[in-house]
């Protein structure tokens, strides 16, 4: 099992975009892709459109992305968040840290 | 940044790199990509390390610990290289298997790990197990502690200010009446913290949520076919590992992250959460019972045997944990601290507390090292340690149960006498002025203060309050043992007719009587506790045992929020006059008079400064008085005093009020004898000397 990961600019965001299930299997071709990509410069979208469940391992890693953009001063948005994964980072307190926009063209246009 | 030598592996077993671990901690903690085990035992001539991949039959990999790993009587090794997400692990210890002697060691069964923070197995409630075919049922897993508190503290709030509401995180909101999106859970009760601050409580007390099995002992009822449950869960698995199968996400195994949540949430509401723990025994049961984690470690360390080997039953559910070994002693102090430290816990109640003061004989000590432990420890320097202070082996310890300045109690003594009184049974007043003081009869001698009494007039154990007002006996067939389980002191009374009725006088005194016991029990000083939905008037059908029962009888039945509204509002009303008033949460026996001087507190009768004592007196008032601090002072007064006129009689009576310093004047707030209008919500002036007390009623006066 393999991540398929993208990354594009798109109105001043950079988009991540992430196809798979990221688990504990997966979750260091996350990690080794944000460590090489993530532009600390720019805002960040990470599209999860694609990322039918998310682990525990998963969602830690999303909220050590939140503290590394928030240390680099940048915003950080996840897009299509899938309802099943929202919900357990809602009920396991992941989700306030989150931006939540349903597609790429939701975002404001300055990050 | 250099590498540390010891993230490396030193050798290899099965294809598994290793290095000899670290004796402590105990259990499996983190180290540079790896995880180190350690476990104990005193017997054991060696160790296996058995790894899972998550909820699989067949081991990957065994991996025995080498003899020179060994340190002392503790095995220990790192292991490099494991997937620890979708790791379930567990020890085969091989050693002496000689039950007369206390020794059960044996290799073929695969044990939990006793520190385990996690444990897997039964993910969601009610999923039946396959016990022919499960090979490892309690499943030890590894979690990650390290929750974002953001800044969170557990609240420290005075145990004399603490109002503790007690309940069940599954029945709390399982009924579909609920409405929550996540019924039955850790979430599930974060939805309702909204009800429970407009309750105004400032603690919840969670019965346990320790990793239990529901299905333990588990079986049909011999009528009826329903299928019975461990539904309270007074059965421990596992000491470190909050119940899976309360969170909606046990099955992806993030319980721990949810029920940190919770805890967060309701502190950032200003409730402290109390743990019902439950140290008295495990779920190993006796001789015939399952052997998964101590009985194979360590038999005769953590469990208090006889001199041929049979298990001690002190707690009357078949083994007995030997509390005060010193290595169990540990292992208890650990567990607390370690709920204490990495979930933010207030507070814990213990589960028949006065097994924890027994020697590993079984004989009551006089000076308990545990106990001694417990209340001098650092870690748990700010949390409420709280008794209930009997066993089921005899031993009953209200007022004695040995305190070291730290520990209160469940006041069995309260309950009972206040359940006495409420029904009218003659010679309770002397009583009732003791309960309502915070028992000085119990407490004052040693030195002890009225917060010792956790004050309550139902909890779990027994009849709900609707119940007991509508009860002069336990109905408890549906536990399917004939009705011969549960206590049969309940100092009940039905008002009138048995369970269920349409009679109009019948159902107004019943409601009447549920105002009654919470007024009593509100304005009491000390700690006051009720029971889940008892603020709605639940009802469990005569049923004071339902600790199998997982079905609307036992979950909260939310539709009663609105059908007996008066009720819930009149409770909430209570709880804020008491927050609002000093006088009734003084936590000293020995308070100087006020300002004004009037006495601390004073008891009266229909003529006030004379209380009628006599057995057959039914008429009781008591004035509380303090100074209000400056920062709760009005303007109009600095003098806070409530007066509590009760009459438990069968006619009303007229009672002479107390005359008060020219600058105060009584105000009337509640009076159960109007149930049009029982709380006011702008308190009523009064300028006649004297107020007419209904029957069975209780008016609460204020300056």
């Amino acid at each position: 099992m393999t991540l398929e990961i993208s990354s594009s600019l798109e109105q001043g965001w950079q988009i991540i975009t992430v196809k798979g299930q990221v688990d504990s299997k997966t979750v260091n071709e996350l990690r080794d892709y944000l460590e090489k990509e993530f532009k600390s410069a720019l805002p960040l979208g990470l599209d999860l459109t694609d990322v039918p469940f998310m682990s525990s391992a998963g969602l830690r890693t999303l909220l050590t992305l939140y503290r590394q953009t928030q240390s680099s001063g940048v915003s950080l948005a996840l897009i299509g968040l899938r309802p099943v994964i929202a919900d357990t980072m809602k009920v396991t307190g992941f989700y306030q840290y989150f931006t939540v926009h349903a597609s790429a063209a939701d975002l404001p246009a300055t990050g | 940044m250099i590498d540390r030598i010891d993230s490396l592996p030193t050798s290899e077993i099965n294809g598994y790199k290793v290095r000899p671990g670290k004796p402590l901690p105990f259990g499996v903690s983190h180290v540079p990509d790896g995880l180190n085990f350690s476990v104990y035992s005193s017997v054991g001539h060696s160790c296996t390390v058995v790894l899972f991949n998550r909820g699989e039959q067949i081991p990957f990999a065994e991996i025995e610990i080498p003899e020179e790993y060994r340190i002392g009587s503790v095995f220990c090794i790192i292991i490099f290289g494991l997937d620890y997400e979708q790791l379930d692990y567990g020890f085969r210890v091989d050693g002496p298997n000689d039950p007369a002697l206390g020794h059960r060691c044996d290799p073929s069964k695969i044990l939990m790990d006793p520190y385990a923070r996690t444990i897997s197995g039964r993910d969601v409630w009610g999923v039946a197990p396959d016990w022919a075919n499960e090979l490892y049922h309690y499943r030890s897993r590894v979690s990650f502690d390290d929750f974002d508190w953001e800044g969170d503290t557990p609240l420290k709030i005075p145990p004399e200010d603490l109002v503790i509401y007690e309940t069940h995180v599954r029945g709390f909101t399982r009924s579909e009446s609920s409405q929550v999106a996540h019924p039955g859970t850790y979430a599930g009760l974060a939805e309702k913290i909204p009800y429970l601050k407009r309750l105004g409580i400032n603690a919840i007390e969670l019965m346990p949520i320790f990793e239990f099995d529901e299905f333990e002992n588990s079986r049909a009822h011999p009528e009826t076919g329903e299928l019975l449950y461990n539904y309270w869960g007074y059965s421990t698995l596992g000491f470190f590992a909050p119940k899976a199968a309360f969170a909606s996400t046990g099955r992806f195994g993030m319980q721990v992250d949810e029920f940190k949540q919770l805890i967060k949430q309701l502190h950032a509401n200003g409730i402290e959460v109390l743990l019902d723990v439950v140290f008295n025994h495990t779920a190993e049961g006796n001789e015939q019972g399952p052997t998964f984690c101590f009985k194979g470690l360590d038999n005769k360390i953590y469990y208090m045997l006889t001199p041929e080997g049979y298990y001690f039953n002190f707690s009357g559910t078949g083994n007995t944990l030997n509390c005060n070994n010193p290595i169990v002693r540990s292992l208890v102090l650990d567990c607390l601290r370690y709920w204490a430290a990495e979930y933010h816990v207030d507070g814990f109640r213990f589960d028949l507390a006065s097994i924890l003061g027994r020697d590993p004989w079984g004989a009551p000590l006089s000076n308990p090292p545990l106990l001694e432990s417990l209340a001098f420890d650092p870690i748990l320097s700010n949390c409420k340690l709280i008794a209930e202070a009997w066993d089921a082996g005899g031993l009953y310890q209200v007022g004695s149960f040995p305190a070291f300045g730290r520990w209160a109690e469940w006041n069995g003594i309260y309950r009972d006498s206040m359940r006495r009184f409420l029904k009218g049974d003659s010679g309770q007043v002397g009583k009732v002025a003791q309960c309502v003081q915070g028992s000085p009869n119990l407490y004052r001698a040693s030195g002890r203060s009225p917060a010792t009494s956790i004050n309550f007039i139902t909890c779990h154990d027994g009849f709900t309050l609707a119940d007991l007002v509508s009860f002069n006996q336990k109905h408890n067939e549906a536990n399917g043992e004939g009705n011969r389980d549960g206590g049969n002191d309940n100092h009940s009374w039905n008002c009138g007719a048995e369970g269920w009725t349409e009679d109009p006088a019948i159902l107004t005194l019943r409601k009447k009587q549920m105002m009654n016991a919470f007024s009593l029990l509100i304005t009491s000083r000390g700690i006051p506790m009720f029971v889940m939905g008892d603020e709605a008037g639940r009802s469990q059908h005569g049923n004071n045992n339902a600790y199998c029962i997982d079905s609307e009888l036992s979950w909260f039945d939310w539709s009663l929020v609105e059908a007996n509204a008066a009720l819930v509002n009149f409770v909430s009303e209570l709880v804020q006059f008491r927050l609002q008033h000093p006088s009734l949460r003084v936590n000293r026996f020995d308070a100087d008079p006020i300002s004004h001087g009037l006495p601390s507190s004073s008891f009266h009768g229909t003529h006030p400064w004379s209380p009628n004592w006599s057995d057959d007196s039914r008429q009781l008032a008591w004035m509380f008085a303090a100074d209000m601090d400056a920062a709760s002072a009005s303007t109009a007064s600095t003098a806070d005093v409530v007066y509590v006129m009760a009459n438990m009689a069968h006619y009303p009576v007229w009672y002479e009020l107390p005359s008060l310093p020219p600058s105060l004047q009584w105000k009337l707030k509640f009076n159960t004898g109007d149930l049009q209008s029982p709380v006011q919500h702008v308190p009523l002036a009064l300028t006649d000397p004297s107020l007419l007390v209904g029957e069975r009623s209780v008016i609460i006066l204020t300056v």
